[in-house]
């Protein structure tokens, strides 16, 4: 069953960070709606109901350092509705009235992007800390591996004589279980954990339980017990949405169970409920057309109707409500078009709108003499003649560059406080723009001769202008990048703002941009090693494989010894990262990634000036087991490629014959799936090219490292390649090579 | 936001535009489609299926026809002004057929040489009858319903789309041609009488109310034209496969649809092109026609996708409503994004009252704010280099220490996408950027360029936005020594003082400074493209254009005709470079149509073959002869190899005949554009005249002269 929903925007506060948007509860006896609390990067902090579809603001703080979270709290077992606001390295408190009752300075140096209350338990974390106080007393901290990206505590419906549970979800893929200030359980989880929620609300009926989200768009829960922690569902993001950006539990359906709510980076507002087994059934979705940065559930905006409210990247607050209301009618901008309908006019949001009209024509006029004022001192200090500078206007760009598993590709997201005027895209790397069917942005490429100032060494590989439709904020490119080949991606964004400025964004393109972390290699298979010594300590050796591959934090990891697992998302090859001071060891079955990691690390150090000793042990059959891991994949493009050759004709046969029955059943399947071939087929553009550059790659670096150059005997291989086989091509890779 | 009211999937594949409908018994209307392997299905469900002839019947309610040609054109209309019935047009790239599809009969069949690219069927001015008119390359034929043509006229490319409307308010419609040299132009009659330049090919054209009508361009550009005005377009990246004009919204005023390569189909209002409905189909839509197709009285629209999916959509009063909540909804998201930036701006002014100086500045704000010295400003001009080769630069400077970073220019026409953008390495940024500019077609461009400005190092950017206006004629650039004379030349007088035609040229061309004269003008130009030429006015008002490149002097002419107001004008033209081309492309095409013959020849003796030997083999298998079978066999498999073979000399001598063909239009469309108003159609008529009847010494005359 789908869920059916109304969507009402509420109002419009500055940019949100996440996490910054809470219902508050109702503590009333009376029956009323509940209040929506939300902090913007303007530091305003207001409170706000719902009355008869009328925005009536509680209450509204003046503007101060921008929010970064928004929480709730309270004394254990009362209703939480203490507001805790973090800004810069401060938390404050208010109460659900607007009062102030807590000041709080933590004296943390880095800013609070993790906050979370309970009873008199404060816990505030920043990038890397996390800090624990008690009754503003600090009670210790611990410092993480890398970025603390969420965190919350169990149980939820805490006694005073429970003890606190703090988990942090950490960019390293794992969620770090804390006891007290030190760790006691590390839960690994399949991708970049960004926010958490307690299962169902309350934690589930141990209270242990909690929902993940990652940035590559999966979701999953995991229970924690005594030592291992119990994996339960995890579900797969096959769409290619965003990474999920906030999650809440409320019951939306009324069957008494709540329901998981679910925003994303791409805009997608999702409402999931649980079946029998607890496993989760998609029953709404939503775009919101800008990333969501929080979402809650509650009764808003009329009583006796369950609601979702989302608030957004720009600082729209909706409401998905079950409420069937009819269609608002309202009058439009132009006389004449109201007189045709005439009839139903809604006064309520006639009135509105005439006032937020109101409200522009006055914001236009102030803006026109200060325009002039400004034009004046402009003039005044060039006559002057003094050394002032003038400044941008500046906005807020909210941008993300994931790699996608799933077709090994990288998801490049702008995303701007208001509307985009064009972007343009310039890569000093090889790389392939790929069309992305959500963006309406007319592209035009503008040629370039990567030779002409080859001397420069910063080639302009790709120039790209998109220019976007009006009142779009969010662009969406698809970026395939070619490993070993390594540099910079740039975006110029241009915003329709008035005087016209632009914000450069640099997106790194790794030598390995095609590897991802985990947790676990197969030790099975047959590895290639490549062994460097020298006189380098942990941090330079950190720093040249932070350089070469991606997910890395910019600072060692703890401990003398670090050990990194990758796996390549194209080709499901493996590496290991084993180092300390003085030596790194890294093995791979992929022997190109071997060659790669060899080339960048020597010329990193050779830019340090420190001498390494380098040693490698290959295997052959690694070759042979890098093609078999290849073989499906190979074996796959290949069927279909001769599928979408044969469909035409097959269809032409079709219309001459009128009947098929005499056809192979090969040829009739064919057919009967030609949507589906054909659907899978303009999916993957060029995926066999890409396939074959790799084994061309794998063949070429297998020689490289046997000093021999093979660049003349690339055209044989692709011969071996055109009429593949799996065996002959083993056989090709085993010739000796003179 | 819109639903269909029926829809239905037909299993057959529908190739884009090919897509009409016709009401072959005169009450029924039945959607006719092109599909593959060169047939035509009729999609008929109100009355019994036709089969016999032609016709195959397939389903119940469709019925295919053989072409055995693959179709390029497709359209059904009242051809025979006496039967109440449509009758099909079938175009194919040698052939036009029309079709009686009620009686299953061949009204004609005529062989097109130039090819059918596009067809309407419909009244011209001058002739009573409707005709079919095929537009191919770079000619217009029309034909009645005897198939006599009793129009042709030429044009200036090969023809992509075309369409009727009254595009001066006279009551009669008139022919909007769309071509692949960007240009749309309208006939009144053989007449030019107005010529518009687009961006890209011409791909679709479709008549709303009155003068207006809609195009469709291969980039993606969707508008609408009142007359030459051009009220509204806009672009996205999917292509347009088709559009057409139906009142959805049941206002009485017809929104333009346009169907999409990505399967959306959107309606938007034809006067602001603003999207009022839309719909998304599977695959990409194939065309896009209208009828009453539930026989209620009211016409739908119907969509065709190219997977054989069909929707009907109702124009609906009460539709009206949902799209004025809907704008109301995205109105007030539309004022409260203003309020946004507006609320922006005035914070910025609030932080720059007091302007900062350098030293407050940490190193970070530096490169984030892109603080740069108050009064810097950016500047560009277009400049006429010499060095090495003459060419027109854009240059783009700043002042106060500040670097251009990049400049993008946005200007249609002059690159090869909308716009085009200088990105200097890192390490060689100035204050200066300069581009090379190599007009590809004369036409005027603004040049919208903007100038990324900071001081060095910075992260982010002061965008200063200039224009430029970049004259029709840039490509010329006067020189001050004679150039190597061409031979050609076409001479014409003009009363006209010489100062008026010095103003077209400032206006018209990129000088350095302003071209002042009493009574003698001279100018020399110098062609970026190639092919110089001089243009020479004395006192009496008689003017020289000579150069060897026609389609530039035609140019010239039309371009000073329209800035003096002539409404007819009477040329010279020395040509004989021109008419020496024109002979041999002449006997070329003799040669060929002999060749073709005898290639046809051939392959009738080849086919008689070919059953008798296939006789001979069926009968030796009978009689279990495997000897003489496989015998005959053999030989039917070498004389499949021979037609096979005997096919591609055809084609490719076919192809010869096509462009040679083509060339030989084009240079009589030349010869018209010399002249102007009636003069230019009797170019046209007069040459056409000729050719019919063989008279090449007659030709050569009209094209010298501009009559015979």
């Amino acid at each position: 069953m789908e869920l059916d929903l109304n969507v009402v925007d509420y109002l419009q506060v500055a940019v949100t960070d996440r996490k910054c948007m809470k219902i508050l509860p109702n503590n009333d006896k009376r029956r009323v709606t509940q209040k929506i609390v939300i902090g913007d990067k303007n530091g305003i902090l207001q409170c706000f109901g719902i009355k008869k579809r009328d925005i009536s603001s509680i209450f509204k703080l003046q503007p101060g350092p921008p929010i970064t979270r928004v929480e709730l709290g309270g004394a254990l077992g009362t209703p939480q509705d203490k507001i805790f606001v973090a800004s810069g390295a401060e938390v404050r408190g208010f109460s659900r009235k607007g009062k102030k009752f807590l000041d709080f300075n933590t004296n943390l140096t880095e800013t609070i992007s993790n906050l979370f209350v309970s009873g008199s338990d404060l816990l505030a974390g920043g990038l890397y800390i996390y800090n624990h106080f008690s009754d503003c007393v600090d009670q210790g901290y611990y410092l993480s591996n890398d970025k603390i990206n969420d965190m919350i505590c169990l149980p939820v419906s805490r006694n005073q004589e429970d003890k606190l549970i703090p988990i942090l979800a950490c960019n390293d893929r794992i969620l770090r279980v804390l006891d007290g200030c030190d760790l006691s359980c590390e839960i690994e989880v399949s991708g970049a954990p960004q926010c958490m929620t307690p299962f169902k609300g309350n934690g589930g009926e141990e209270e242990k339980e909690l929902v993940y989200g990652t940035s590559d768009g999966k979701i999953g829960h995991v229970m924690l017990a005594d030592e291992q922690p119990i994996y339960k569902w995890e579900i797969s993001n096959d769409k290619n949405f965003g990474g999920i950006s906030c999650m809440s539990h409320h019951d939306i359906t009324g069957d008494g169970v709540n329901d998981l709510l679910i925003g994303r980076d791409s805009g997608e507002v999702e409402i999931y409920s649980y079946d029998v087994a607890d496993e989760p059934i998609l029953r709404f979705s939503h775009n919101c057309n800008e990333s969501v940065t929080s979402v809650q559930g509650g009764v808003v905006g009329a009583l006796g109707f369950d609601e979702v409210v989302a608030s957004t990247y720009s600082g729209w607050v909706t409401g998905l409500t079950t409420e069937h209301m009819q269609k608002r009618v309202t009058g439009s901008t132009s006389a004449t078009t109201t007189n045709v309908i005439g009839a139903e006019l809604d006064e309520d949001t006639e009135k509105k709108f005439a006032g937020l009209r109101a409200e522009v024509e006055t914001l236009q006029m102030k803006v026109k003499t200060e325009r002039e004022k400004h034009a004046e001192r402009t003039n005044k200090a060039v006559a002057s003649g003094n050394s002032a500078l003038s400044r941008a206007t500046t906005f807020h760009v909210n941008d993300r560059f994931v790699l996608s598993s799933s077709d090994a590709s990288y998801q490049l997201s702008i995303e701007v406080q208001t509307a985009i005027d064009h972007i343009v895209l310039q890569s000093d790397v090889p790389i392939d723009l790929l069309d992305v069917d959500k963006t309406s942005a007319v592209v035009s490429y503008t040629s370039t001769q990567p030779n002409a100032s080859a001397s420069g060494g910063n080639d302009n590989f790709l120039l790209a202008t998109y220019r976007c439709q009006a009142s779009t904020t969010r662009l969406e490119v698809q970026i395939r990048s070619i490993e070993g080949q390594y540099g910079h991606v740039q975006a110029y964004i241009v915003p329709r703002l008035q005087p016209k400025t632009c914000v450069l964004r640099r997106y790194p393109i790794r030598p390995l941009s095609l590897h991802q972390r985990k947790h676990y290699i197969d030790e099975k298979r047959p590895m290639n090693t490549l062994t460097l010594s020298g006189p380098f300590s942990i941090a330079e050796i950190h720093s040249w494989i932070a350089f070469c591959l991606p997910d890395l934090p910019e600072r060692p990891p703890t401990g003398d010894v670090v050990t990194l697992y990758f796996i390549n998302t194209f080709l499901d090859t493996q590496l290991e990262c084993i180092y300390r001071k003085g030596e790194g060891v890294f093995r791979s079955d992929n022997i190109s990634s071997i060659s790669i990691l060899k080339d960048i690390l020597t010329k990193e150090a050779t830019t340090k000036k420190i001498t390494l000793k380098i040693q490698y042990e290959l295997s052959d059959d690694s070759i042979a087991h890098t093609l078999q891991l290849l073989h499906p994949k190979l074996d796959h493009q290949l069927m279909l490629a001769k599928k979408v050759q044969l469909l035409d004709a097959l269809q032409e046969l079709r219309v001459h014959e009128g009947n098929l029955d005499f056809l192979a059943p090969e040829y009739q399947s064919i057919l009967l799936d030609a949507e589906e071939i054909k659907r899978e087929f303009q999916k993957q553009p060029a995926r066999l090219e890409r396939l074959y550059g790799m084994i061309t790659d794998l063949y070429i670096d297998k020689y490289k490292f046997k000093g021999v150059n093979v660049k003349q005997k690339v055209p044989q291989l692709l011969e071996t390649l055109d009429s593949y086989e799996l065996p002959a091509l083993i056989e090709f890779f085993q010739q000796p090579s003179y | 936001m819109l639903v269909p009211i029926f829809s239905l999937k037909i299993k057959h594949k529908v190739h884009p535009r090919l897509v009409t409908v016709g009401k072959y018994d005169g009450l029924h209307p039945c959607l006719t489609c092109a599909t593959t392997a060169s047939k035509v299905f009729v999609h008929n469900p109100h009355s019994p299926a036709i089969a016999g002839g032609r016709m195959a019947v397939q389903d119940s309610d469709i019925s295919l026809l053989s072409v055995n040609q693959s179709v390029s054109g497709l359209v059904a209309g009242q051809l025979d002004k006496n039967k109440k019935r449509d009758i099909l047009c079938i175009g194919t790239q040698t052939n036009l057929l029309a079709y009686d599809v009620h009686d299953n009969t061949d009204l004609f069949y005529k062989e097109v040489p130039d090819g059918v690219n596009s067809l309407v069927i419909g009244n011209v001015a001058n002739i009573d009858q409707p005709l079919a008119i095929a537009g191919g390359n770079c000619t217009l034929m029309g034909f009645d319903a005897d198939g006599e043509d009793k129009f042709w006229t030429v044009t200036g490319d090969i023809v992509c789309s075309l369409a009727l409307a009254d595009f001066n308010n006279d009551g009669q419609d008139e022919l909007i041609v769309g071509s692949e040299d960007f240009d749309i132009r309208v006939f009144q009659g053989e007449e030019i009488i107005s010529e518009m330049t687009e961006t890209e090919a011409v791909t679709g054209l479709c008549r709303i109310s009155g003068s207006r009508f809609g195009y469709a361009l291969a980039n993606g550009t969707v508008g609408v034209y009142d007359r030459t005005a051009r009220y509204w377009r806009i672009k996205s990246k999917n292509q347009v496969m088709a559009i057409h004009s139906f009142d959805l919204d049941g206002d009485g005023v017809e929104e333009l649809v346009t169907g999409w390569s990505n399967g959306k189909i959107d309606a938007r209002s034809n006067s602001t092109g603003e999207v009022i409905f839309k719909d998304n189909m599977t695959s990409a839509v194939a065309g896009m026609v209208d009828a009453d197709y539930r026989l209620d009285g009211k016409d739908q629209l119907i969509c065709c996708s190219v997977d054989g999916e069909v929707r009907g959509y109702q124009g609906d009063q009460s539709r009206r409503r949902i799209v004025e909540a809907n704008r109301a909804m995205d109105d007030v998201k539309d004022l409260n994004m203003t309020k946004q930036n507006l609320l922006l701006e005035l914070q910025n002014y609030e932080r720059e009252k007091e302007f900062v100086k350098p030293h407050q500045l940490t190193s970070t704000e530096k490169i984030n704010e892109a603080a740069i010295p108050v009064g810097s400003t950016a500047n560009a001009e277009l400049i006429i280099a010499q060095s090495p080769d003459p060419h027109i630069q854009l240059v783009v400077t700043s002042t106060n220490d500040t670097i251009v970073r990049m400049v993008v220019i946005f200007a249609e026409g002059l690159f090869e996408g909308e716009s085009h953008v200088v990105h200097p390495p890192q390490n060689n940024l100035s204050n200066k950027i300069t581009l090379p500019l190599y007009p590809p077609k004369d036409i005027p461009v603004e040049l919208h360029t903007q100038a990324f400005i900071s001081l060095p190092g910075s992260c982010s950017f002061h965008v200063f936005e200039l224009s430029n206006y970049l004259p029709r004629f840039s490509s010329y650039l006067p020189m001050s020594r004679p150039p190597k004379m061409p031979e050609s030349r076409i001479t014409f007088s003009v009363v006209e003082r010489v100062q008026r035609v010095a103003i077209w040229f400032n206006e018209n061309f990129l000088l350095k400074q302003e071209l002042t004269c009493d009574d003698l003008l001279e100018v020399h130009l110098l062609a970026l493209r190639g092919g110089d030429c001089s243009f020479k006015m004395d006192q009496s008002g008689q003017i020289e254009i000579t150069t060897d490149n026609l389609e530039l002097a035609g140019d010239f002419i039309q371009s000073l005709a329209s800035f003096l107001n002539l409404e007819h004008l009477q040329t010279t033209a020395h040509i004989p470079m021109h008419l020496k081309r024109l002979e041999e492309l002449i006997e070329t095409v003799d040669n060929l149509h002999v060749v073709t013959q005898k290639l046809a020849a051939e392959m009738t003796d080849h086919s008689n073959l070919i059953r008798s030997l296939v006789v001979r083999a069926e009968d030796a298998r009978l009689q279990e002869d495997i000897t003489n079978m496989r015998k005959g066999y053999i030989e039917l498999h070498e004389l499949n190899r021979d037609l096979i073979n005997g096919y591609h000399v055809r084609s490719t001598n076919h192809d010869e005949l096509v462009k040679s063909l083509k060339l030989v239009n084009q240079i009589i469309q030349k010869a018209a554009q010399l002249r102007v108003g009636k003069y230019q159609s009797q170019v046209v008529q007069q040459c056409r005249d000729a050719i019919k009847s063989g008279k090449m010494n007659a030709l050569f005359k009209i094209i010298q002269a501009g009559s015979a």
